[in-house]
């Protein structure tokens, strides 16, 4: 699942390293929140040990082996956002001083695999764990098919990256300049090893590693322990507030094709090649009280209306076949701008707020 | 021993627990300045515990610990940058140096300390500096720490803490993961601290170091201290030394003779 | 395929022991008197970034295959072996984005140039473009990234990093994270090789998975634990939250030369290639 530089377009990467920068940021806060002084340590300490189980080869049904990401095993012991900070640093680090996946394409492997991963992690464990004893049964059970959905998703999330690639970025013969395969191929050569491979061995590290917490070092799957005698800063109950957030926002992603099923144009969002076609004319009048719109197109609304072409016009990236893709399309990349000029935003006003309040 | 003087540590009837298992009961202590003091045990009789105490990591459910008149709690430390002055003072040398050597390489580790106590950048590069010749390593300056010998680690942990010329030494089992050549060098180092106004507190199970290192011995069993004397009385006091499980007393052959009482593997100048 | 009892564990071990070979050479290499070693760290790490950059927003082929010519070039001038770069990186992005590029250039729609002798399928030229330009692009790339991980030390990228202006907590759990892998692949090495000399007859197919887990298990408990005494011997060389850091990066005339340099020959892809 890791994608290696030259797989993804600029833009691609620079969408999701925004995706990606806003998930660290906000990790990282609640993490120093939560943890203190501690955060280093346990932090490093535990995304050296992720790394390392990403070099297992786990034995799977039928003989063969897969490789786990332990970020299941992650989200549970540290949270969500424990998870998304350790799990980067290890990709980091893969990425950095093994070679082990691209550097262009670093923010796009930790958004899919540490930040969506824990995320999904985590809430199909509470989900599946429920108000269970730690010791229970039910949690092994849950860490497993948390671990198995969570990799699932997180190579979806891949393959849609991945296959929407030829559609968006190719030269002017049509010649795909990054990935190479569209969508209905991405996806199933993705799901395909994912469903069988990885995601059993995440589920076997997950569901097996839960079982021997529960019988060595049960402490574990509370949350971290407090070192005894040194004073805490907290336990470790994460709210659902990110989890329902990004909830929230992929919910509105995926909703955005509604748009198509609206006919014509808004009201007074006219383009001046709206105002010369007779059909348009006759249904803008419809919509205006039968109040007749002007003879001629006014001059200058076509001489303004040249100005500035827009990169998607209707939401539709030119040659994406499927208007649906399109909005939604529109809608991760608006997101991921209008995310970027707000951390960008906030790093300029702290900046400015710390030089004030300096004497 | 002046009774006037600051004690470098007094500690007050001070019981610990950990994770509900006390590990530390009814214990109390006093050791004066310039001191050397062996903490003699074995594994699990408290000793590292009430090192860490003593460096104000961790602190006791009950009693009170106090360094140089000073108490030690979480609220002292945390009052008017003492911590800061605390932490040069006194310094502990782990038992496992991979946990003491975490900064990327063996420059790293040694400016740490002065680094963190805010020492100005020219103190902290002079100070690395004479610090790396005196303990032989400084051809290992940009070495990462990964890529240590056990001895070299150690080294490497003693040198991190020495930079700060603190004035108490803690040393928790100081040559248990060592060789021989390493442990006699390190003994040695120990014993030229004597007289040097630095009081040296080990925690070590090893019997053939402890007159070296020390001109007081604290004997501990079960998080408490059991006897107390000079190097010689403990030594030949070997029913203490068995109860202590500090000896064995197995079947050994002394020439044609082959019996069993309690001994331990001697000096190899003893006789 | 049947795998053997313990060829599961023997594969980890081989990763486990490629690990430290890695580190190894890179430490050689970057001791090297070389052209990049003579570079500021920031010089190298923004300098190859920027070429790496500029070979994602290239379009033309030509333009790519001119930048992987410079990195074998900048690779030569940092004595390192060209033999060694192609087995550690060519070699390996041949096979995994090699096989990945093959189909397409069967799948990919466009007028057909050549008919594939035993196959019958039809090749054409599109499917070739853009398979070579995927590929090469991850070669060129992958070069690049290598080359300047190779002669620079893990501290010095962090070094760079952090008078980049990344977060000081960021760089410090960074260089602590990778000061620890070492010792806990040591420590999986260790429990695994225990494990291989102990294990009588074969092993069933759950009993190797419960094993697995277990040794993953084991290395979180041990983890988890040296966390907290790292975190107290942080705190017993004065640890107090803030992260500082000495700095002494000075830059010279020789790295304004070649930041000047890379950013020329960036640019020139970036314009050439567009």
């Amino acid at each position: 699942m890791h994608i290696p530089d030259g797989y993804l377009s600029p833009s691609t990467c620079v969408t999701l390293y925004a995706f990606a920068t806003s998930g660290w940021y906000t990790a990282l806060k609640r993490v120093r929140r939560r943890l203190a002084t501690r955060m280093i340590p346990l932090i490093s300490v535990f995304a050296a040990f992720s790394f390392v189980v990403m070099m297992f080869n786990v034995p799977l049904p039928g003989g063969t082996t897969g490789h786990a990401l332990g970020v299941t095993v992650a989200a549970i012991v540290l949270g969500p956002s424990g998870s998304i900070l350790a799990v980067s640093i290890a990709l980091a680090i893969q990425a950095l001083f093994f070679g082990d996946g691209g550097i262009t394409t670093l923010g796009a492997n930790c958004f899919n695999m540490a930040i969506v991963g824990s995320i999904v992690a985590f809430g199909v464990y509470r989900l599946m764990a429920g108000r269970s004893e730690a010791g229970a049964r039910r949690r092994a059970l849950a860490a497993g098919i948390a671990g198995y959905v969570s990799i699932n998703v997180a190579a979806l999330v891949t393959a849609f990256e991945l296959g929407i690639q030829p559609s968006l970025f190719h030269d002017a013969s049509g010649v795909p300049l990054y990935a190479p395969y569209p969508l209905h191929v991405a996806i199933p050569a993705m799901m395909i090893g994912h469903l069988t491979f990885a995601g059993l061995a995440e589920a076997v590290i997950s569901a097996g590693m839960v079982s021997y917490l529960q019988s060595c070092d049960i402490g574990l799957l509370r949350g971290i322990g407090d070192f005894p005698g040194v004073p805490s800063s907290g336990n470790f109950g994460e709210s659902s507030l990110p989890v329902r957030l990004w909830g929230i926002v992929g919910l509105f992603m995926l909703c955005t094709p509604l748009g198509i099923l609206a006919v014509g144009a808004a009201w007074g969002e006219w383009s001046s090649a709206d105002l010369a076609n007779p059909a348009m004319r006759a249904h803008i009048a419809a919509a205006s009280g039968n109040y007749p719109p002007p003879a001629t197109v006014p001059a200058g609304l076509q001489k303004l209306s040249a100005i500035w072409t827009a990169p998607f016009p209707g939401y539709a990236p030119r040659f994406v076949k499927s208007a649906t893709f399109g909005y939604v399309l529109s809608a991760m990349f608006g997101v991921g701008l209008l995310l970027l000029a707000a951390m960008v935003a906030t790093k300029i006003v702290k900046k400015t707020r710390k030089q004030e309040s300096r004497p | 021993m002046t009774e006037t003087s600051t004690p470098a540590f007094e500690v007050n009837d001070i019981t610990f627990d950990y994770e509900g298992i006390p590990a530390i009961r009814g214990l109390s202590l006093r050791i004066e300045k310039g001191e050397r003091v062996a903490l003699l045990g074995a594994n699990g009789s408290g000793k590292s515990t009430l090192l860490r105490i003593l460096d104000g990591l961790c602190f006791p459910t009950t009693g009170s610990v106090s360094f140089a008149g000073n108490p030690l709690t979480p609220e002292s430390l945390r009052r008017n940058g003492y911590a800061l002055t605390f932490r040069r003072q006194a310094a502990l040398v782990f038992q496992n140096p991979d946990v003491q050597l975490f900064n990327p390489t063996v420059f790293d580790e040694i400016a740490y300390g002065p680094l963190q106590l805010r020492w100005s950048k020219e103190d902290i590069l002079r100070r690395v500096g004479e610090t790396l010749a005196l303990m032989g390593i400084s051809h290992l300056k940009e070495r990462p720490s990964y890529r240590l010998s056990g001895g070299e680690k150690k080294r490497v942990a003693l040198a991190s803490v020495l930079v700060l010329n603190p004035e108490v030494l803690l040393l928790d089992e100081p040559t248990v993961t060592l060789d021989p050549r390493s442990q006699s060098q390190l003994v040695d180092l120990i014993q030229q601290w004597k007289g040097t106004g630095k009081t040296v507190v080990t925690a070590t199970h090893q019997l053939d170091i402890v007159e070296d290192i020390a001109d007081r011995i604290l004997v501990m069993e079960a998080g408490t201290v059991i006897a107390a004397g000079t190097p010689s009385e403990i030594l030949a006091d070997h029913a203490l030394l068995l109860r202590a499980n500090l000896v064995h007393a197995h079947r050994h052959a002394h020439g044609n003779i082959v019996h069993s009482h309690p001994h331990r593997h001697p000096h190899s100048h003893d006789v | 395929m049947s795998m053997s009892e313990e060829s599961f564990i023997e594969s980890t071990l081989r990763g486990f022991a490629r690990a430290f070979s890695k580190a190894l050479i890179s430490e050689q290499a970057a001791s090297q008197p070389g052209l990049l070693q003579s570079f500021d760290p920031r010089v190298r790490l923004v300098g190859v970034m920027g070429l790496a950059i500029s070979t994602v927003l290239c379009r033309k082929l030509a333009v790519i295959a001119a930048l992987m010519v410079l990195a074998i070039l900048l690779a030569i001038a940092s004595r390192l072996s060209v033999w060694s770069l192609a087995r550690r990186v060519w070699f390996a992005v041949l096979g995994f984005t090699g096989l990945i590029a093959l189909p397409a250039v069967f799948i990919t729609p466009g007028s057909r140039i050549v008919l594939a002798p035993v196959l019958h399928l039809s090749i054409s030229a599109s499917g070739v473009r853009t398979a070579a330009l995927l590929v090469l692009r991850v070669e060129t790339t992958a070069t690049l990234t290598t080359v300047l991980v190779l002669c620079t030390p893990w501290a010095h990228i962090l070094r760079a990093l952090r008078s980049l202006r990344m977060p000081a907590e960021i760089v410090t759990m960074l260089a602590m994270t990778h000061r620890y892998v070492f010792l806990l692949i040591e420590t999986a090495n260790q429990m695994f090789e225990s494990r291989l000399s102990r294990t009588v007859g074969k092993l069933t197919g759950p009993e190797k998975r419960r094993m697995t887990a277990r040794t993953a298990g084991v290395l979180l408990s041990k983890s988890v634990e040296l966390s907290h005494e790292v975190y107290l011997a942080m705190l017993s060389r004065g640890f107090d939250g803030e992260v500082r850091v000495l700095n002494d990066f000075r830059l010279k005339a020789h790295d304004y030369l070649g930041l000047t340099g890379f950013a020329c020959a960036a640019g020139l892809a970036i314009w050439m290639g567009r």
